[in-house]
């Protein structure tokens, strides 16, 4: 009975109209550098007072699965992060499309994103109200040693070398810790400069770094144009279809079940968690797959698989974000934060009791259908952004770089009008042009300034409370991620053991 | 002879435009109102209901930018240094009167036109509902029991309910580093790590513990109210327990120095209207909204809330200055601590690098040589392209503000495409056609406004 009544409120023509709208706006504030989901969820808040309270719901549901996806539209085309979640796998994107199979990257990454959206989805239907009781262990110890998780996921995996790596999220810490931290009354490093207390915002420099340095690099080699060949130049795959796009995702699928199933676990889980979101599950979740995979020399030159398990995890923990924010009230990312004030404003009020009240369960099963449909309506719209996106191919570079150089600048100004963040962009264009030229990667500074201040928080709120380090393991769940973190960082010194007693082995057998 | 009619045809229209920037038909332009904290916390959902009451009763776009970090100096100086026109409304909160005390910004209550506060939030404390304390003399004897042992948090160290809470230890008479203050970014993540288990107690304001209080989680020894709050009839305040201490957050909206009188007013009356409730839109006002998420929807007008500002800063400053406070700004890890111990890791990893590759370029000399003879012939057509293009942005800061996005960006985008080798044609047609899509792309679908220059555009 109640079903029937949530089929009929999403399957009205308000409600899937609603959708397709957000689907399209949503495509576009994605594919723009500087543009996240929270601002599109943001500016619609205000539309959502004159919408059901269903169709608000599948606004904001349809605009954060579109955004999140369509940020994989530059990453692949022009190695720009449209989102910062995409930054995790930039590398593999834009490998593929520098040989010639852009569309291929994309539709990986369009229908693994619907895998883990409607993965996401699953676990939110199924067990939203038990993982909700997981969330709310999450002390400062625990999420000391998530942070700390994320943040070597990304050395680990980056480039060739992990010193390199190392260095380079080093260095997106040290950049975090500009300005006023939380927990210090004491502004560091702002020489002065009261827009620096604030410290740098990871999305200009995410613009910078990725955006502003590619414009520069293709600014350089336009200047070479006799020498080296434009990247416009490689062959364009032609043959993209629905039925190509459908058959590859299920051969995929097929070929790789429980590595899918990982990464939308791994995704779900960690967007649930307040405050950990699409961009660790991203990282997380490449890194366990680049662990584990046959072919780890692929991954950073255009692997498919890293790409797909990636985008599972950043668009399954969509949906992970919605299992605290429903079932307690909590949100999950900012995102579903303005969720629960609209939420509110329309009278519905979060919490367990919304799985109680017989009136809240045709909202419930609404909010499940809406994450559907959204979903499915994403292939779509996600294949119609493949299709048009394709054109910026056929643009000259000499035209497109000015044209992206504007987009940079003003998505960087997007975020709080600051002209603050567009000298930024400039400043770290330029560190990235030459951590490029000597070949450190570039994600690891990213996620190291998205998350060192909080890792940095952490730290000194576990030992404003007890300043012994043991009391970093005195809980059970931070004793089980402080053990994961440990393993991984001394795997390297592990695998490089057995290697080094399976030869001696090998040796003394031939000898 | 085509090139000159063009530039007379543009000056033309720049004089047409600029004539209608000196009538006053004020607003005619979108509104932006600068809010310091983050999405969808409390001071946002008032911006935001404001910035739609003000739409619908100015009727132009008024949109909320969320200019967040420095626990709130960015958002406050952003707003208050803003160009006087009117055009930028400044949200501003509680921390305005204590940043300046911390030595965080110059800024103060007088660099800014107050319009109207809207809210005034107590605050109080908070501990689970299995908590051992059933009054505020328990937790006093408690912490007097065992000095330095229970653990709180609400804010930033520093952070208003930081002050609150050491206020209210003072005078319990307590010293102010008795209860260890563990920083967080805010309520939320505050009150979350209280029902993790992960401290004892919660210094935070109502509206913000309210749905853990509705549903029974929480309960609240004391609130450091003037008198009972309606909506939380239960819950003492400080002055019913003997302890005479009372700290309100407050939120209001103002307008940088200088704005002009005329706009002041009708800036004033709009919101007076909008607080008072008079603006209805679908059976919503903006009382209403306060009420129903548990916001104090107490409100001044401009002089009232200039008169309460100055009243608010003084006895802030001296709880600021005071003895007790000095102590607190020193916590247990000092402020360089953790950045002298990455530095020191990322030293030891930089030489371990700079050996390593010293070896492998001695390995493999031959590759770098040759790749770079290579590259050499054009060095210096690349290197006057990344110039140009680095340039593109400097002149973009520099002249941003002064001449505007329309001008500004349609000139450097014309001239690099120009210089990498577009034809000028075709360069002033994809100017022509590209600056004025941005604009109207970010200015009216995504709502974010570009910089203006003098002509407003």
């Amino acid at each position: 009975m109640e079903l029937q009544a949530a089929f009929l409120a999403v399957f009205s023509v308000e409600t899937l109209l609603t959708i397709l709208l957000c689907g399209l706006f949503g495509l576009f504030v994605g594919s723009i550098p500087g543009l996240t989901a929270t601002m599109a969820v943001a500016l619609i808040v205000p539309v959502t007072f004159y919408l059901s309270d269903v169709s608000a719901i599948a606004a904001i549901v349809t605009l954060t699965a579109v955004c999140i996806f369509s940020g994989d539209i530059p990453t692949t085309l022009l190695r720009i992060p449209g989102t910062p979640s995409s930054a995790a796998y930039v590398d593999d994107a834009y490998a593929l499309r520098q040989k010639g199979r852009y569309a291929n990257a994309l539709s990986t990454s369009l229908m693994f994103s619907v895998t883990g959206g409607l993965f996401g989805t699953l676990i939110l239907f199924l067990c939203a109200p038990q993982l909700a009781v997981l969330a709310r262990q999450f002390g400062t110890y625990e999420y000391f040693w998530l942070y700390a998780l994320g943040l070597s996921c990304a050395a680990m995996v980056s480039g060739e070398s992990r010193l390199k790596g190392a260095i380079a999220l080093l260095l997106g810490i040290l950049f975090s810790l500009v300005g006023l931290s939380e927990v210090h009354s004491e502004p560091r490093f702002t020489f002065g400069s009261e827009e620096l207390i604030s410290g740098i915002h990871f999305i200009p420099a995410l613009i910078g770094l990725f955006g502003v340095s590619e414009v520069l690099r293709g600014l350089w080699s336009v200047g070479q144009s006799t020498t080296a060949p434009s990247i416009n130049d490689t062959p364009v795959q032609t043959d993209f279809s629905v039925v190509r796009l459908l058959s590859e995702w299920y051969s995929m699928l097929v070929r790789r079940p429980w590595q899918t199933i990982r990464s939308c676990s791994l995704g779900t889980v960690i967007g649930m968690i307040p405050g950990a979101g699409a961009d660790i599950a991203a990282w997380i979740s490449y890194t366990f797959s680049k662990r584990f995979s046959n072919t780890p020399e692929d991954y950073g030159s255009g692997s498919e698989e890293g790409l797909a398990d990636a985008s599972a995890a950043n668009n399954s923990s969509l949906a992970g974000a919605w299992i605290p924010a429903l079932v307690l009230g909590i949100p999950g990312d900012s995102v579903t934060a303005i969720l629960i004030g609209v939420l509110m404003m329309k009278n519905i009020n979060p919490g367990p009791d919304i799985f109680t009240q017989p009136e809240q369960v045709t909202l419930i099963y609404s909010i499940y259908l809406s994450f559907i449909v959204a979903n499915l309506v994403l292939i779509p719209i996600g294949y119609f952004g493949i299709r048009t996106s394709g054109l910026i191919l056929k643009v000259p570079q000499r035209v497109l770089l000015p044209v992206i150089l504007l987009f940079c600048i003003v998505g960087s100004y997007a975020i709080s009008s600051s002209l603050f963040d567009v000298a930024l962009i400039l400043l770290f264009g330029i560190l990235g042009f030459f951590l490029e030229r000597y070949q450190f990667p570039l994600g690891p500074v990213v996620l190291g300034l998205l998350l060192g201040a909080d890792l940095e928080a952490t730290f000194v709120q576990n030992l404003t409370k007890d300043r012994s380090l043991g009391a970093f393991f005195s809980r059970p769940l931070a004793a089980a991620l402080g053990i994961i973190c440990l393993l991984i960082w001394m795997a390297p010194a592990i695998s490089a053991g057995v290697r080094k007693v399976r030869q001696t082995s090998s040796r003394n057998k031939s000898a | 002879m085509s090139l000159r009619r063009f530039f007379w045809g543009v000056l033309v229209l720049l004089a047409s435009i600029a004539g209608c920037e000196t009538q006053e038909n004020f607003p005619h332009r979108p509104i932006t109102l600068v809010c310091p904290w983050s999405p969808g916390g409390g001071t946002d959902q008032v911006s935001r209901k404001m910035a739609f009451f003000l739409e619908t009763e100015l009727g132009v776009p008024c949109t909320v930018i969320n200019a967040t970090g420095g626990q709130g100096v960015t958002g406050h100086r952003r707003g208050m240094m803003a160009r006087p026109d009117g055009y930028t409304i400044a949200v501003i909160t509680f921390e305005l009167n204590t940043l300046h005390h911390q030595n965080l910004t110059t800024l103060t209550y007088e660099d800014m036109i107050p319009l109207v506060s809207v809210n005034e939030d107590a605050a109080a404390i908070w501990v689970p509902v299995d908590s051992p304390w059933e009054t505020l003399d328990d937790l006093v004897a408690d912490i007097q029991s065992r000095p330095g042992e229970l653990t709180a948090s609400g804010t930033a160290t520093g952070g208003a309910w930081h002050l609150a809470f050491a206020g209210w230890l003072q005078s319990a008479g307590i010293e102010t580093d008795a209860v260890k203050w563990i920083p967080k970014g805010g309520a939320d993540p505050s009150i979350q790590e209280l029902m993790s288990g992960g401290i004892d107690l919660v210094c935070c304001s109502l509206p913000e513990a309210k749905l853990y209080y509705d549903r029974g989680e929480l309960r609240s020894l004391g609130v450091m109210a003037e008198e009972t709050v309606p909506g939380f009839e239960d819950i003492p305040t400080m002055r019913e327990q003997n302890y005479d201490w009372v700290l309100v957050g407050w939120r209001g909206f103002a307008v940088p120095l200088g704005t002009p009188e005329k706009r002041v007013r009708i800036l004033r009356e709009v919101m007076q209207k909008i607080v008072k409730g008079e603006v209805v839109v679908d059976g919503d006002s903006f009382p209403e909204f306060m009420h129903q998420r548990g916001f104090n929807n107490r409100w001044r007008e401009s002089e009232d809330f200039r008169a309460f500002l100055a009243r608010n800063d003084e006895a802030l400053g001296d709880l600021l200055h005071s003895k007790a406070f000095a102590s607190l700004a020193e916590g247990a890890v000092g402020p360089y601590d953790f950045p002298i111990l990455l530095g020191g890791v990322m030293i030891c990893l930089v030489v371990v690098q700079m050996v390593v590759s010293h070896r492998q370029t001695r390995e493999t000399p031959q590759d770098n040589v040759a790749l770079d003879s290579s590259v050499e012939k054009n060095h210096f057509d690349s290197i006057i392209n990344v110039g140009c293009g680095i340039a593109m942005v400097l002149l973009y800061l520099a002249f941003a503000e002064t001449v505007g996005y329309v001008i500004l960006v349609s000139v450097l985008l014309f001239l690099f495409l120009v210089r990498l080798g577009t034809r000028w044609v075709s360069a002033v047609a994809m100017t022509v056609f590209i600056v004025p899509f941005v604009y109207s792309l970010f200015s009216t679908v995504l709502r974010v406004p570009l910089p203006r220059g003098w002509l407003g555009w």
